[in-house]
């Protein structure tokens, strides 16, 4: 939230040559701007409310109010918190290694030299790609008859036939590891850019007191990452809160729906026809992200308060 | 100014709501009673384009209608291959305002109305092709609430036995299974002789649902479905938990493929050519797999059909989405026009090639079936008279009971849940489409 305290203390003591500033830019040159920002944001966002009160379907046309008898039936079946409870799982997952991967890449690709600048450049690639051609790429990579036992059975010695996506307790895993290599990239940029603002000095005169670099790095350059931190752990987890693309194009939410985000779930029953259930599904995501988002992102800043 | 910013806002929000609140695909509906006109297959169609939506597996079935078509007409005909799941995919274009001139469907009511077929179909009644048929085809599906939507271009699907004629001479089962527990004396047969007597994809889901359905057959003939759509009689009730109990106990027993939890489509078809597994059940659309696979010399010798229901050999029909086709109320006059001459054309001048094209069934008494058609499929087209139709075209709504099966199937999940999920889905379907006692 920005401070409000600007324009209250204008309209008290206004000086005629900020006026005349001011003036020269009328309000209305604003309602371009609100007209997209209202058409495209804040419509579809009552609409996701309203349209979570009706009876809406392909069924029929017309469409009738039912109050909140669509959240009823759905905290009444249990799908819709297991489809909660997988995404909330896949949303921590994502965060925990997309953070781990970009941080180690950013340390290890910190020095300016030639290779490092190729090597950031390959490892941005993938968050520059389509999320589904990740997700084909993958699938086609992990079936049972892929490479990737292809090249675990020359290593063994033996044939291998590991059904990496059709596990019902791991493949969840395997999707978050793909959407974290997918995006690692965009991490270790933010860490990079984060590492470059550490002053020199600190870190110099760390290494007089006779720190070694874990020391320095525990101590001194982890703490002082914490904006970078921030920015990348809510990134990660709202971000995949909202997963979808790779999840689908992996697994589709197999096996046995283990891995059905609730994004998977809003566009099966959508596709059902029931287009209210599913707005008010998307209204239930929409609440848990605003409800994850605000502790998370407070919990992080008050990391940084101290730097 | 401030003030006004607001006021504004707020007027161009409250409007925009307002004139948004109605279902996006909800069209004029003005061309209700006027019957369509039906152009001449041959009226030329220079520069205009049509689209027709398929699915994996019909997206080769208009290939020579299409040239034949663009030929004739100077048209140009784009066939696309919408990604499985296919009718789900379908549904979230159309509700979102994309449709095509035409699409592969399938011509049951419950999936005409998750179109919402009145509204965003073509009607067909008064078409041309309809006294071309055969004897009781023109009107076994495609309607909803007494108006045609779908124009049937292939033998409906039949859900019954594929087996692997071979393995059964192999094993010295000389005749076929007429009643289920003949059925599954000669599945355990087999097993006891090592050899895989079912096959079953649970990695591709949707032909878990086949099993409960040919249990169900005797049950649908009975009037299950009517008892089901008024509410009268529920999933979670012994007749369908039941059958869902048996599947699964068959499964436990061990009938059916090791890889049951991974196997896909493909494999099933491939599993069944090679002997591997000795029986399928399985739809129609299976065969056109085998077909890929193998000539129909081959076929003929290695793969029968025969239908199965608890008490005998009943077949349960389904029409599915390669059977037929629907044509889309795009807005565009020209191309409704045309969509509607290439049924024409398909359905008439064009259908000796298709039907010659596709090695299939003739629906229509003067155009003869091939006589390459495989021995299967005639028997399959045969069965169909004493056939009984299943879930999707009896019942109301048609919800996933697939994936909860595969669900089943995976181990994640017990009979009663499968059942309990099916019904909930199944009452908040029909409650949707406005259906009395939900």
């Amino acid at each position: 939230m920005p401070p409000a305290r600007p324009s209250a203390s204008r309209r008290r003591t206004v000086r005629p040559t900020t006026y005349r500033h001011r003036a020269s830019h009328p309000a209305r040159y604003l309602i371009p701007a609100f007209a997209v920002l209202g058409v495209f944001f804040f419509v579809p966002t009552i609409f996701n409310f309203v349209y979570a009160l009706t009876d809406w379907s392909s069924f029929k046309s017309e469409i009738g109010f039912v109050g909140l008898r669509n959240l009823e039936d759905l905290v009444s079946s249990g799908t819709l918190l297991t489809s909660l409870r997988i995404t909330l799982v896949y949303a921590v997952l994502v965060a925990v290694f997309q953070n781990l991967f970009g941080l180690l890449l950013a340390l290890l690709l910190e020095r300016d030299t030639r290779i490092n600048r190729f090597a950031r450049v390959m490892f941005f690639i993938p968050v520059v790609m389509s999320a589904l051609a990740v997700g084909y790429v993958f699938q086609a990579i992990l079936k049972p008859d892929g490479a990737a036992n292809s090249i675990l059975g020359v290593v063994l010695g033996q044939e291998v036939t590991i059904p990496w996506l059709g596990d019902t307790t791991w493949t969840l895993v395997v999707v978050a590891l793909i959407h974290s290599w997918k995006w690692m990239g965009l991490s270790m940029l933010i860490y990079l850019a984060g590492l470059k603002t550490i002053s020199e000095d600190v870190l110099e005169a760390a290494r007089l007191d006779g720190a070694s670099s874990w020391t320095a790095f525990r101590d001194i350059r982890f703490p002082l990452l914490a904006p970078a931190l921030t920015f990348n752990v809510a990134t990660a987890l709202l971000g995949s809160m909202n997963g979808f693309d790779i999840a689908q194009a992996t697994t589709g939410g197999g096996p046995a729906r283990t891995t059905e985000l609730l994004n998977i779930f809003i566009f099966r029953t959508f596709g059902q026809g029931l287009f209210a259930q599913a707005t008010t599904m998307s209204l239930v995501l929409f609440v848990v992200v605003v409800a994850l988002a605000l502790p998370v992102i407070r919990t992080l800043r008050k990391r940084e308060e101290v730097l | 100014m401030k003030k006004y910013l607001t006021i504004t806002t707020a007027v161009v929000a409250v409007g925009l709501l307002a004139a948004g609140c109605s279902d996006p695909t909800a069209g004029g509906g003005g061309a209700g009673g006027e019957p369509a006109a039906w152009p001449a297959q041959d009226t030329d169609l220079d520069g205009t384009t049509l689209t027709i939506w398929a699915a994996q597996n019909s997206n080769t079935v208009p290939e020579a209608v299409v040239a034949g078509f663009e030929e004739l007409t100077g048209a140009e005909v784009e066939v696309v291959t919408i990604p499985d799941p296919y009718e789900q995919g379908i549904q979230t274009k159309v509700a979102t305002g994309d449709m095509p001139d035409l699409a592969f469907w399938q011509p049951t009511a419950s999936m005409l109305t998750a179109l919402n077929a009145p509204t965003n179909l073509q009607p067909l009644d008064g078409a041309p092709w309809v006294d071309s048929y055969s004897d009781g085809l023109a009107d076994i599906t495609g309607s909803l609430d007494g108006t045609q939507y779908a124009a049937l271009i292939t033998s409906p699907a039949v859900e019954g036995v594929y087996y692997n004629k071979e393995v059964f001479a192999e094993h010295g089962i000389a005749e076929i299974p007429t009643d289920w527990n003949t059925f599954l004396e000669v599945a355990r047969a087999l097993k006891a002789e090592g050899q895989t007597p079912f096959y079953e994809m649970g990695e591709d889901l949707w032909a878990t649902q086949w099993w409960i359905h040919v249990l169900l057959a005797d049950a649908a003939k009975d009037g299950l479905w009517e008892r089901v759509n008024t509410g009268e009689e529920k999933f979670t009730d012994p007749t369908i938990l039941g059958a869902i109990e048996t599947y699964e106990s068959l499964i436990d027993e061990g009938l059916f493929n090791e890889d049951i939890k991974t196997a896909t489509f493909e494999d099933q078809g491939d599993a069944l050519l090679a002997g591997d597994a000795a029986m399928v059940v399985q739809v129609t659309s299976f065969f056109g797999q085998l077909q890929a696979k193998a000539d129909s010399a081959e076929l003929d010798e290695k793969i029968g059909f025969f239908p199965i229901s608890p008490s005998g050999n009943v077949g349960t029909f389904i029409p599915d989405q390669s059977n037929a086709l629907v044509a889309f109320k795009t807005g565009d006059a020209d191309r409704e026009a045309a969509a509607r001459q290439l049924l024409t054309y398909w359905l008439g001048d064009g259908y000796a090639d298709f039907v010659a094209d596709r090695d299939t069934i003739s629906l229509q008494d003067g155009v003869p079936t091939p006589d390459s058609v495989p021995q299967a499929l005639l028997d399959v087209h045969a069965s169909l008279g004493e056939s009984v139709g299943s879930m999707q075209v009896l019942a109301v709504a048609n919800p996933d009971m697939y994936i909860s099966l595969a669900d089943m199937v995976q181990g994640t999940m017990t009979p009663e849940e499968v059942a309990q999920e099916t019904q909930d889905q199944f009452a908040q379907l029909a409650r949707a489409q406005g259906v009395e006692g939900f």
